[in-house]
C-alpha cells in the first residue's frame, strides 16, 4: 500500500546559506569559483571527543542529520538511509598514504573511518539508534537510491525515516579532473539530510510524490521522464520548476516551466541532487499545494534520477 | 498477498572454487582455500583465501576485453553470469541488479596511488574503476541489465543487505526479478587495515574457538537470481529456495567493535526470524558471521544465546574455508545456506578445538547429513551494521 510521504525536516550544508535557513531558494546566486562550503558550528551538534577524529564528510553528515531531526522533532528515526557516491575519501586517501609510506605499525583510525557506511554508522552511534541502517552508493544516483529505499520503508512500516546525501571533496579530485580533461567546474563537498514521514506535521515543507532511477544504457530518457510524469497524470507543461543537472544550455527547452541547473548553485559532487531536493522543498513551502517540482538528474549521462515534489498546505 | 523472493539461480567464485559445484565439493570434503598469499612489496605473506585465477584468465574466460576493469568487477561478473545462466531478457519482466562491495576498484587504485606518491608515471585511467557503483554497472552491462542497478556498501554486511533490498523490491512489485550479491577482491588496503586493527590472524583463522586470534581475509563473489512468482511462471525456472525473512539493525555501540551484549545482532536475528513468520525453534542451521576475531565471535555467541536460549541450533562459520570476503561474505554464505537446504547438509566449522569459555557454544565440525528446513545467515559489519537473513525451501 503506497503511503503519502512528507518532508518534515530538511538540512543542507553547502556553499549557500542553506543550513537552518528558510526561503534560500529565492535568493541564492550562482557559485563563484573559489568559494567554500559554509561550515556550521559543529560543536553545537557533536560531542567534542568525537568531533576531533571526524573528517569533513562525517562532521557535515552527523550535524546535518541532527538538525533535520531537531526540526522534525524526531529523536530516533525508524531508518537511517544514506546515499554517497564516493564515500569517505579523506580517510580512504589517508589510510592509502599511511600504509604505502609508513614503516612498522600503522594507526587504524583512518581505516576504521574509511568505509562508505561510516556516515550512517556515526549517525546511529550519535543517536543511540538501533533502527534499519544502510548505505547506497550508485555514482550520481546514490541519493535517489536512498530516497527510494526510504519511501519503501515508509510503505512497509510507516514512521519517520532519515534519508541523506553525503559526499566530500579532497584536493586530489581537482587534479584528477584536470587529468581527465574536466575543468571549469566547482568540485566540492555537500551534505543534505531529510526526515521523511507518512504523516504531515506543522514542520512539513513539501510532499514527495515519486522517485525513480534508470541506470545503464538503452533507455529513451525522454520517454522515461514522460511516463514518470504520466504516473501522476502530469505532462511536461504542468511542472512549475525543473531542477536539472548534466545538460548543456539549450537542451532545456523541452520544459515550459522555469529550469534551474542546480549544480551552478551547489557545485559538483555525486549526490548534488540532495541539494536539489532541499531547494525544491524550500521553493514549494510557501508556494501552495498546486505547485510541482521535477528534479532531473543526469549528472552522469548513463544514470537518470527523477524526483517529483509537490507543495503542501496543512 | 505478499510476493515471496524465490531463488532460481546461484553463482559463486571463492578460494574454494569457481562454481557452485566446486564450492560444494570443497565444503563436503573440508578443503579450505586459505593459503599463504603475497601481500605486497616488503611484506611477509599472509594467510588468505585467494581466488586461484588471475585477472587476465578471468577476463578471457568471460570473453570480456574492455580495460581497465577491476578484479572486483571480474569476480562479480563470473558469479553473476553463473547465477544468470541461460536466462533471457523478457519484455514485461522488470529485471534489476543489486551488487555490493566494500573495496570497489581499490585493487587498481592502490597501484595507482603507490606510483603517484612515489612520483612515478601513474595511470590516471584506472581510477574510473574506483567507485563502487562502477563495479555494479560493469556487471549489469555485461549481462545486458539496465534500469534498476544499485550498489550497497555497508562493509561486511553488504552482501546480506543487497539480498534483503532485492527481496523488498520484489515484494513491493517494483521489480519482477533481480540479481543480488556481492563482490570483493583482496587488496593491500584491507589486509593492512585489519592488521592495523590487530585482528588479522597470521595463522589459520579459528572461528568460535577459545584461542581464536582474528580473521583471514578472502576474496570472491556470489550472486543469487531472485524472482517473484509472476516471473518464474514466465521464465519456467524452478525455485531452489526462498529468501523468507530479513532483519537489519544498528548496534550503535562503536564504529568497529560489536557490543558485548550483542545488541544489534540480537535485534537483527530476531527480526529476520519474525519476518519469516517462524519461531527460533524452526531454525535448523545457523551460518554464522564467525569471523574468528575475539570480539565478533563472543558478541555473536551472546546474541545467539539471547535469541535461542539454551537450544542454540546447529551452527558453523564457513570463513575458515573462504576467508572473510567482506561485502561478498553475505552473498557467498547465502549460497552455502541454500546448498545446506538443497543437500540436507550442515557445513563444518574448520580449525575449532575448544569452546569459548564464557558461552560454551560448540559449532558443527564435521559435514553432517540432516533435514534442513530453515537457515539463518548472519552478516555483521563496521559501523555496527548487523543483518540477518532466513532461507527456506
Amino acid at each position: 500500500m503506497k503511503s503519502r510521504v512528507f518532508i518534515n525536516g530538511a538540512s543542507t550544508i553547502s556553499h549557500q546559506p542553506t543550513f537552518g535557513e528558510k526561503g534560500f531558494s529565492g535568493s541564492i546566486a550562482r557559485l563563484e569559483k573559489g568559494s567554500e562550503p559554509l561550515q556550521p558550528a559543529y560543536r553545537d551538534y557533536i560531542d567534542p571527543v568525537m568531533l576531533r577524529r571526524m573528517s569533513r564528510i562525517l562532521r557535515m553528515g552527523v550535524t546535518s542529520a541532527a538538525q533535520a531531526l531537531r526540526q522534525a522533532g524526531v529523536s530516533s528515526p525508524s531508518g537511517i538511509i544514506v546515499g554517497t557516491g564516493l564515500g569517505c575519501l579523506q580517510d580512504t586517501e589517508k589510510f592509502l598514504s599511511n600504509f604505502l609510506t609508513l614503516e612498522g605499525l600503522i594507526p587504524p583510525t583512518a581505516f576504521i573511518l574509511s568505509t562508505h557506511n561510516t556516515v550512517a554508522g556515526q549517525i546511529s552511534l550519535s543517536l543511540g539508534c538501533h533502527s534499519y541502517n544502510i548505505t547506497h552508493t550508485q555514482n550520481t544516483v546514490s541519493f535517489e537510491m536512498a530516497l527510494l529505499d526510504g519511501m519503501m520503508r515508509l510503505e512497509e512500516s510507516g514512521g519517520d525515516v532519515l534519508v541523506g546525501a553525503a559526499d566530500e571533496h579532497i584536493p586530489f579530485l581537482d587534479r584528477l579532473a584536470a587529468e581527465w580533461g574536466y575543468d571549469n567546474s566547482v568540485l566540492t563537498s555537500g551534505v543534505s539530510f531529510f526526515v521523511l514521514s507518512d504523516t504531515a506535521s506543522e514542520t512539513t515543507l513539501a510532499e514527495v510524490l515519486d522517485v525513480d532511477v534508470f541506470t545503464g544504457a538503452g533507455g529513451d530518457r525522454k520517454k522515461i521522464t514522460d511516463s514518470f510524469l504520466a504516473r501522476h497524470g502530469l505532462d511536461r507543461n504542468e511542472v512549475d520548476m525543473v531542477l536539472r543537472a548534466g545538460r548543456q544550455p539549450g537542451e532545456d527547452r523541452e520544459f515550459e516551466g522555469a529550469t534551474v541547473d542546480y549544480t551552478e548553485l551547489c557545485g559538483l559532487y555525486p549526490t548534488a541532487s540532495g541539494f536539489a531536493f532541499h531547494y525544491g522543498a524550500d521553493f514549494l513551502e510557501p508556494a501552495g499545494t498546486n505547485k510541482k517540482v521535477l528534479i532531473v538528474n543526469e549528472l552522469n549521462p548513463l544514470n537518470l534520477g527523477l524526483i517529483l515534489l509537490k507543495g503542501f498546505e496543512a | 498477498m505478499l510476493t515471496d523472493a524465490y531463488v532460481t539461480g546461484m553463482g559463486v567464485i571463492s578460494a574454494i572454487g569457481r562454481s557452485v559445484g566446486e564450492n560444494l565439493h570443497a565444503l563436503l570434503h573440508k578443503q579450505s582455500g586459505i593459503t599463504a598469499v603475497a601481500a605486497g612489496p616488503g611484506k611477509e605473506a599472509v594467510m588468505a583465501g585467494r581466488v586461484a585465477f588471475d585477472d587476465a584468465t578471468l577476463a578471457r574466460d568471460l570473453g570480456f576485453s574492455r580495460l581497465p576493469v577491476s578484479r572486483t568487477s571480474l569476480l562479480g561478473m563470473t558469479a553473476a553470469l553463473e547465477a544468470w545462466g541461460d536466462n533471457r531478457h523478457i519484455p514485461g519482466l522488470k529485471t534489476g541488479l543489486i551488487a555490493s562491495t566494500s573495496v570497489g576498484g581499490m585493487d587498481k587504485s592502490e597501484v595507482f596511488y603507490d606510483d603517484f606518491l612515489a612520483g612515478r608515471p601513474a595511470d590516471y585511467g584506472v581510477l574510473v574503476c574506483h567507485d563502487s557503483g562502477t563495479t555494479s554497472e560493469t556487471i549489469a552491462e555485461f549481462l545486458g541489465i539496465s534500469g534498476y542497478v544499485n550498489t550497497i556498501s555497508t562493509a561486511c554486511s553488504s552482501g546480506a543487505n543487497a539480498i534483503m533490498l532485492g527481496a523488498r523490491l520484489l515484494r513491493s512489485g517494483r521489480l519482477d526479478r533481480v540479481l543480488v550479491g556481492g563482490s570483493d577482491a583482496l587488496t593491500r588496503f584491507t589486509i593492512n587495515g585489519f592488521e592495523s586493527l590487530m585482528i588479522y590472524d597470521s595463522e589459520w583463522t579459528r572461528p568460535f574457538d577459545e584461542a581464536r586470534k582474528g580473521l583471514n581475509l578472502g576474496e570472491g563473489a556470489a550472486f543469487l537470481l531472485m524472482e517473484s512468482e509472476k516471473s518464474f511462471q514466465v521464465t519456467g525456472n524452478r525455485p531452489l529456495g526462498r529468501v523468507r525473512g530479513w532483519g537489519n539493525a544498528a548496534d550503535a555501540y562503536h564504529q568497529t567493535a560489536s557490543s558485548p551484549e550483542g545488541k544489534g545482532a540480537t535485534l537483527a536475528i530476531a527480526e529476520a526470524i519474525r519476518t519469516a513468520g517462524l519461531t527460533p525453534a524452526d531454525i535448523s542451521y545457523v551460518n554464522a558471521h564467525g569471523t574468528g576475531t575475539p570480539n565478533n565471535d563472543l558478541s555473536e555467541s551472546v546474541a545467539l544465546k539471547n535469541v535461542f536460549g539454551a537450544s542454540v541450533p546447529f551452527f558453523s562459520s564457513t570463513k575458515a574455508f573462504t576467508g572473510h570476503t567482506l561485502a561478498a561474505a553475505g552473498a557467498i554464505e547465502a549460497v552455502y545456506s541454500l546448498l545446506a537446504i538443497k543437500e540436507g547438509m550442515i557445513w563444518p566449522n574448520l580449525n575449532f578445538a575448544e569452546a569459548i569459555r564464557d558461552t560454551g557454544l560448540v559449532p558443527v565440525t564435521e559435514p553432517g547429513k540432516c533435514t534442513v528446513d530453515a537457515v539463518l545467515s548472519n552478516s555483521f559489519g563496521f559501523g555496527g551494521n548487523n543483518s540477518s537473513l532466513v532461507f527456506t525451501l
